[in-house]
């Protein structure tokens, strides 16, 4: 069975055993505006709980994309390179950008669900 | 510091625009998307409020030579009616501002940057002659753009008279739009087919009003700044603090059009020493050969050597292409000198090219 997660920084995660789908929030994306470029991790390289894993780029302004988990990049989302809009317009869907096995259950326990989430956009959004 | 607002700014929250400190003003930087916007002034037509725009008045007997004497354009060659691209230059032929000059007959209208407003009339102040008054008007003044190819059909439906469609480039005409009298001109920002309208700040709500609604028919979007600065680097013109400061010069900045050396002006014989001595940088436009955003700063290389960083870049949804502008070392300034530019850490591939990119 499948749960989805969520960071303070805005990335979900869909974790279904040890392997978890990234991505950037409906929010996340409406705050950034329209996405232009996006930059990935390598296959196989480590990404790490709360640090960078790539860049995102919208008409406005480049940002950090923050890896919610710690793990290993099993899968990137190399269709996204070159159409960032997805991003915008199916941020959970066709905007993921990577997958990850990832190492530590108790990592998810520091990430929110639903609707811890939606509770803590309500609060940033003031 | 509370932001400063232009008289449209209640349409603005109205349209559910993201508004941003610009400088000091609270102006929308997008109202659904940048990118939507950008397309659709360059299609259609786009509706930009410009208000935060400064407007001085210089009249009196003593306004064309004091204006001749305090810019590099050759303002006495305008008629009455049209308007002509210009520059402020300080005493080291540093770009103080950049300005468009309308001579409306009686008087002249500088129309300037918002963020210079200030140092401008200061300026002007201190250089002020006799016969010469000098009036900073844009507290009381607002300016809407109307930009893109079916802009024209908009105005037509609401000005009062057939004249407006007729109007030349660089041309204005005091026109009455709603029962207000206001200053049109064919001008603008995006490098397309479009009209600057001044009007008083009581008039601004009711020309915004006539504007979305004939504009319904014609493809009307409502744009942000983030459109228009995007437009702007399509068409190659420089924006102040991007390509142009105190410190860069005319030449420099690839403005040579703009300096008449047939006659005197503030930053003259320096400019003249520049030009006989030749430049070492330059302005140039861009073209990314991969997919990659080069921002203000970065820095350019031609091999391993360090000949310049970008002013301006941005992805054109337009052209579908990652471009900027960019000061580079002479040697390296011909159009398709492969360069590369370093982002984060990385080096990417890019080309110098012309900078009026849509004309390609």
């Amino acid at each position: 069975m499948s749960v989805l997660k969520f960071s303070k920084t805005h990335e979900w995660a869909q974790v279904e055993n040890n392997l978890a789908t990234i991505g950037i929030t409906d929010y996340a994306q409406k705050s950034l505006g329209d996405i232009v470029f996006i930059e990935l991790p390598a296959l196989g390289s480590k990404v790490k709980q709360g640090l960078q894993f790539g860049t995102i780029e919208s008409t406005k302004a480049a940002s950090e994309l923050f890896s919610p988990l710690s793990g290993v990049v099993s899968e990137i989302n190399k269709e996204l390179i070159n159409n960032p809009q997805w991003v915008n317009e199916e941020p959970f869907v066709r905007g993921w950008m990577m997958k990850i096995k990832f190492e530590n259950n108790n990592e998810l326990n520091s990430l929110m669900d639903e609707a811890a989430y939606k509770e803590f956009v309500k609060k940033e959004a003031h | 510091m509370e932001l400063k607002k232009t008289p449209l700014y209640q349409k603005h929250i109205e349209s559910k625009a993201k508004i941003v400190d610009f400088g000091g003003w609270a102006l929308p930087i997008e109202y659904e998307s940048i990118l939507k916007e950008t397309r659709e002034a360059r299609k259609s037509c786009g509706l930009f409020d410009a208000s935060h725009m400064g407007e001085i008045r210089i009249e009196g007997k003593g306004a064309l030579a004091f204006l001749q004497q305090l810019t590099c354009n050759d303002i006495s060659i305008t008629k009455k009616g049209q308007l002509q691209y210009n520059l402020l230059l300080n005493d080291s032929a540093g770009v103080i501002d950049d300005l468009m000059i309308y001579n409306v007959g009686d008087s002249f209208l500088c129309v300037v940057n918002a963020s210079n407003i200030d140092k401008d009339y200061t300026w002007l102040k201190a250089h002020q002659t006799a016969e010469v008054k000098i009036t900073d008007e844009s507290p009381q003044t607002a300016l809407l753009s109307l930009q893109g190819p079916t802009a024209v059909n908009v105005l037509g439906k609401i000005a009062k008279s057939a004249f407006v469609s007729g109007l030349k480039y660089m041309h204005s005409i005091e026109e009455e739009i709603a029962g207000k009298k206001m200053l049109i001109s064919r001008s603008g920002y995006t490098g397309s087919d479009g009209f600057e309208i001044y009007c008083a700040n009581s008039d601004a709500v009711v020309l915004w009003d006539e504007i979305t609604k004939a504009g319904k028919e014609y493809g009307l979007a409502l744009c942000g700044l983030g459109a228009r600065d995007i437009l702007r680097i399509e068409a190659g013109y420089p924006l102040y603090g991007h390509e142009l400061s105190d410190s860069i010069s005319p030449l420099e900045a690839s403005l040579n059009w703009v300096v008449k050396f047939e006659k005197d002006f503030i930053g003259k014989d320096i400019l003249l020493k520049a030009k006989a001595k030749g430049i070492a940088k330059k302005r140039v436009g861009f073209i990314m050969e991969e997919r990659a955003v080069a921002r203000q700063g970065y820095a350019i290389y031609a091999g391993d050597k360090n000949i310049g960083e970008v002013t301006s870049g941005t992805f054109s949804p337009n052209l579908d292409k990652f471009l900027g502008m960019a000061y580079v070392d002479c040697a390296s300034s011909a159009p398709q000198t492969p360069v590369t530019i370093k982002i984060r850490d990385k080096f990417y591939k890019a080309k110098i090219a012309k900078f009026d990119f849509i004309k390609k």
